[in-house]
C-alpha cells in the first residue's frame, strides 16, 4: 500500500509544511510501507536509473488513460520529470544509510491499477466503527461521510468531485510545489489515481477530526517476489486562522481475514492563527519497512511545532523516521520527542532528526530528545539527532538515550510482589504510553493502546 | 498491664487484644517473674538485657504461646551469620549478621554511615546489587534466600525504599492495583476490578494524609522527599506485611511529615506483625517505640539493647558503644 500525505498550509506568517509519502508494497503477512520525502538530490543523480525508468513506465501503464483533471495531470507531469533524474536510493545516500531498500528493488513491483471488487469493500467497511474516508489499495472509495456535518466552505473529498472553482485554483497553485521530495514522493505522485483534498477556508475551525483510513487489501504470498504498490495521495490546505485535526490510520487486510493488522497512525493537528501551531503525533508499529519523512518549514515568526513519535518493531522490520525542522524566523518554539522500542533480534529502528536554527531565528526554543529501548540481543537502533544552530540568541537542547529496561525499576515492581514478566510488560508499555497519551482523541488513544498491548503480548507468547 | 507501660505513645496498639488474651489464657500472673523463661524463648543471639520492657514483651509471648497460635516457637525472622558482598565489586559489606525478630516486635537498627544497615535491609528483600555469600535467613519457617524478590514480598516481607525510584508512564494507582492483585492471586482470592480497588484504596489515603490526585500521578515521578516516603507507607498500608522494613523512613522529612508517617506506621501495627526500622536519629524512635535497638558496625550487630541505648548514643556517640 502506498499512502502519501501532503499537508500544505498557506499562511502569510508561517507555514508549517508536512509531507508524507508512503508507497507500500506488500507480500503476504509482511507489508512494506514507505513514506518518504525530504531528500536532497544527490549531485550524481543526473543520469537515468534504468530500474526507476521501468517503474515509471509500469506506473504510467497502470493509470486509466482517460483525461484527468488539471491539478492531477500537473502532479503526474512533475513527478514523471523528477523521476527521470532520480536514482533508486542506496546505502551510499546519507538519507538511506541505515535503511535498506534493496529488497524492494529485487521484487516484482506491481502497481495496483483498479480498486478491489465490491465484496472486498464490504468486508473492509464493516470493520470501520468510525466515520472515515477509506482508501482501499490507494483508491478513495465512497464513504458514508456526510459533508453536511462540515462547516461552510470546507471541502473534504476527491478532487474529481470538487466543484468549487476557487478551491481548485488554490490546489493547482500549490500542488507539487515541494522541493524536498524524493524518489518515493515522485513515485507516488506519478501513480496516484486520484487526489484527496482537505480544504479549510480562512478562520474556519473544524470540530470533528477527519479520519483517513488507508487499507491494503491486495497482497502477495510470503516468499513471492510480487509486491503490489498503491499510491493514495492527500492534499491538505488550511488557510489563515483555520484549524483541523486529521487522523490517519494504515491497516493491512489480507484476503478478508485480519491476519496481521498493522496500522500506522499519523495524527496531525493544526491551529492557524496569527501565529501557527503544528502538532504531529505518530505511532507506528507495522510494516516490513516503514519510513516517515517529515519536513516542517517555518515561514513566519512565533510558530509552535511539536513532533511526538513512537515506533515499535516487534518483528523482522524497520521503523524509520527522518524529520527536518527548519526555523528561519524569530521566537519559534519546537519540541520533538522520538521514542522507539526494538523487540526482535532482526528488528531495527532508524531516526534522523534535524533541527536547523538559521540566522534570523533568534530567541528560538528548540528541544529534541530521542529514547530507544532495545529488548533483544542484536536488536538495532541507528539514531542521529542533530541541531544546526547559526543564530546566537537561542535556547536549544538535544539528547539521545539507548538502553534496556532499568534494573532498579524492575526491582521496585518485584519488591511489591509483581513478577518480572508483568513488570517488564508494564514498563515497556509505559515507555510508549508517554507518546500515545499525546494523541488528541481518546478513542484513538484507546485503540492504539489496545493495539500496542496486543503486539507486546504476542511477542511475549512468541518468545516463550 | 505491661502493654500499657510499654506502649503509652502508641494508642493504636491498645485495642483490647492483649488484655483479652491474657484473660482467656490463664489466671493473670504478673509478667515480671518471667525473665528466666524469656531468654530461652527468644533464642536471640543478642539477648536483650533483662529490663522491664523486655519483660513486658515476654508477657505477650507467653500469651501467644498458650492461645494456640504457636508463634512463639518459630520466630518471624531468623538471621544467622549472614554475609554478603556487592555483586559488582565483590566487596564484603555484611560480615556475619545475627538477628531474631518475633511476632509483634519493633526493632531498630542504628549505626554509622557505611556500617551495612541499608545493605542488610536490601539483602533481606533480594536486591540484585548484592550477593549473599554465607549464612541463613529463615522467614516464617522458610528459607528466604531461596526466594525471588517478588516471592519474598508475597510471603509478607515489605521494605520501604530509602530513595524510591521514579517510574515515568506508570500510574500510581495502576501500580498499586497490580501489586495488590498479585497479592490476592497469591492468596487465592479473586482479583479486584479498578472500581472495587478504588473503593479499597480511597480510605487509605487519609492514613498518609495524601490527596486523591496523588493516585493519578506517575509512580514517584516529581514527588518531593516527603511524598515519596508517604507513598511507601501507602504501599505498606495497601499491601500489608508481616515484617515491614523501614529504611530511613525519617530521612528528609520535616516534623509534620514525620509525625504523619509515624502515625500511619503505628496505625498499621497489630500484635502479630513486626517492624524493623533503620535510622540515624532518635526522634523517629520517640514516635515509633522500639522493643529492641541494635547497633551495627562494620557489617555486624555489635550490641543489642532496649530503647535506653538510643539515649546513650545521643550523648556519647557510636565510639562509646563500640568501645564498650
Amino acid at each position: 500500500m502506498a499512502a502519501l500525505t501532503f499537508i500544505h498550509q498557506n499562511l502569510l506568517h508561517s507555514t508549517p509544511k508536512l509531507t508524507t509519502s508512503k508507497p507500500n508494497l506488500k507480500p503476504k503477512r509482511t507489508k512494506t510501507k514507505l513514506s518518504i520525502q525530504t531528500i536532497r538530490e544527490s549531485p550524481q543523480a543526473s543520469f537515468t536509473d534504468q530500474f526507476v525508468l521501468q517503474l515509471a513506465d509500469s506506473l504510467e501503464d497502470s493509470l486509466p488513460s482517460s483525461s484527468s483533471s488539471l491539478p492531477l495531470q500537473k502532479l503526474r507531469d512533475n513527478s514523471s520529470e523528477t523521476l527521470l533524474s532520480t536514482q533508486w536510493p542506496s546505502r551510499k545516500d546519507e538519507s538511506f544509510r541505515f535503511t535498506d531498500t534493496s529488497f524492494i528493488k529485487n521484487s516484482d513491483i506491481n502497481p495496483i491499477s483498479h480498486p478491489p471488487n465490491s465484496l472486498d469493500l464490504l468486508e473492509v467497511s464493516r470493520d470501520t466503527q468510525f466515520e472515515s474516508f477509506n482508501f482501499v489499495d490507494g483508491f478513495l472509495v465512497d464513504s458514508s461521510f456526510s459533508s453536511s456535518k462540515l462547516p461552510d466552505g470546507v471541502y473534504v473529498g476527491s478532487l474529481s468531485q470538487l466543484s468549487s472553482e476557487g478551491i481548485l485554483k488554490r490546489v493547482c497553485e500549490l500542488l507539487g510545489d515541494f522541493e524536498w521530495g524524493d524518489l518515493f514522493w515522485s513515485v507516488n505522485g506519478l501513480g496516484a489515481p486520484d487526489l484527496m483534498v482537505v480544504y479549510v477556508p480562512e478562520g474556519c475551525r473544524v470540530e470533528n477530526p477527519i479520519y483517513l483510513k488507508y487499507i491494503a487489501v491486495e497482497g502477495a504470498d510470503r516468499g513471492s517476489k510480487k509486491m503490489p504498490l498503491s499510491n493514495p495521495r492527500v492534499f491538505v490546505l488550511v488557510e489563515k486562522g483555520g484549524e483541523v485535526g486529521i487522523v490517519e490510520e494504515f491497516v493491512d487486510e489480507i484476503s478478508h481475514i485480519k491476519m496481521d493488522k498493522l496500522p500506522i497512525f499519523v495524527v496531525k493537528q493544526m491551529l492557524k492563527e496569527k501565529t501557527s501551531t503544528y502538532e504531529l503525533v505518530e505511532v507506528s508499529t507495522g510494516g516490513k519497512l516503514s519510513r516517515h519523512n517529515v519536513h516542517v518549514q517555518q515561514l513566519g515568526s512565533d510558530t509552535v511545532t511539536e513532533l511526538t513519535t513512537f515506533h515499535l518493531s516487534v518483528g523482522d522490520q524497520t521503523q524509520d523516521l527522518h524529520s527536518r525542522i527548519v526555523l528561519d524566523h524569530p521566537r519559534g518554539y519546537s519540541q520533538q520527542l522520538h521514542k522507539c522500542i526494538v523487540a526482535h533480534s532482526s528488528g531495527q529502528a532508524v531516526f534522523d532528526g534535524n533541527v536547523k536554527v538559521n540566522r534570523y531565528a533568534q530567541q528560538t526554543d528548540a528541544g529534541q530528545l530521542t529514547r530507544s529501548l532495545l529488548l533483544e540481543p542484536r536488536a538495532t537502533v541507528n539514531v542521529k539527532p542533530n541541531l544546526q544552530i547559526i543564530a546566537d540568541d537561542v535556547k536549544c537542547s538535544h539528547g539521545a538515550a539507548i538502553s534496556d529496561l532499568e534494573d532498579s525499576q524492575l526491582f521496585y515492581f518485584q519488591a511489591r510482589g509483581i513478577d518480572l514478566e508483568t513488570a517488564r510488560e508494564a514498563l515497556v508499555f509505559s515507555f510508549g504510553a508517554e507518546v500515545i497519551d499525546k494523541l488528541p482523541y481518546s478513542f484513538v488513544q484507546k485503540q492504539v493502546k489496545d493495539h500496542v498491548k496486543a503486539l507486546l503480548k504476542s511477542r511475549r507468547k512468541g518468545s516463550s | 498491664m505491661a502493654w500499657q507501660i510499654q506502649c503509652t505513645a502508641s494508642p493504636p496498639l491498645l485495642p483490647s487484644f492483649p488484655p483479652f488474651t491474657l484473660k482467656s489464657t490463664s489466671s493473670i500472673s504478673l509478667p515480671l517473674p518471667l525473665p528466666p523463661t524469656r531468654s530461652s524463648r527468644f533464642r536471640s543471639t543478642h539477648a536483650p538485657s533483662p529490663r522491664p520492657i523486655a519483660a513486658s514483651f515476654s508477657a505477650v509471648e507467653s500469651t501467644t504461646s498458650t492461645d494456640g497460635l504457636g508463634n512463639s516457637k518459630t520466630p518471624l525472622l531468623e538471621v544467622k551469620g549472614l554475609t554478603a558482598v556487592i555483586a559488582e565489586t565483590k566487596q564484603e559489606i555484611l560480615k556475619g549478621v545475627d538477628l531474631v525478630v518475633h511476632h509483634g516486635e519493633i526493632h531498630a537498627i542504628m549505626g554509622k554511615n557505611g556500617s551495612g544497615k541499608s545493605t542488610f535491609s536490601k539483602v533481606l528483600v533480594g536486591h540484585p546489587d548484592y550477593e549473599v555469600t554465607g549464612g541463613d535467613v529463615v522467614f516464617k519457617g522458610e528459607n528466604l534466600l531461596d526466594m525471588e524478590p517478588e516471592e519474598r514480598s508475597l510471603a509478607g516481607l515489605f521494605m520501604s525504599f530509602q530513595s524510591p525510584v521514579e517510574i515515568p508512564g506508570v500510574n500510581n494507582i495502576d501500580f498499586l492495583h497490580m501489586a495488590y492483585n498479585a497479592r490476592r492471586k497469591k492468596l487465592g482470592e479473586p482479583e479486584l476490578g479498578p472500581l472495587e480497588f478504588y473503593a479499597y484504596i480511597y480510605p487509605k489515603l487519609d492514613l498518609v494524609n495524601m490527596k486523591t490526585d496523588f493516585l493519578n500521578r506517575n509512580v514517584n515521578e516529581g514527588f518531593s522527599g516527603g511524598e515519596r516516603k508517604r507513598n511507601e507507607i501507602l504501599q505498606l498500608a495497601v499491601l500489608g506485611a508481616d515484617l515491614a522494613i523501614l529504611d530511613e523512613i525519617d530521612s528528609g522529612l520535616d516534623v509534620d511529615a514525620l509525625r504523619d508517617v509515624a502515625k500511619a506506621v503505628n496505625g498499621l501495627l497489630t500484635p502479630t506483625n513486626s517492624v524493623l526500622m533503620i535510622t540515624h536519629y532518635r526522634r523517629l524512635l520517640e514516635v515509633i517505640k522500639p522493643t529492641f535497638i541494635h547497633i551495627m558496625e562494620n557489617g555486624r550487630i555489635i550490641k543489642t539493647g532496649d530503647s535506653s541505648l538510643a539515649e546513650v548514643l545521643e550523648e556519647k556517640g557510636y565510639t562509646a558503644i563500640s568501645a564498650a
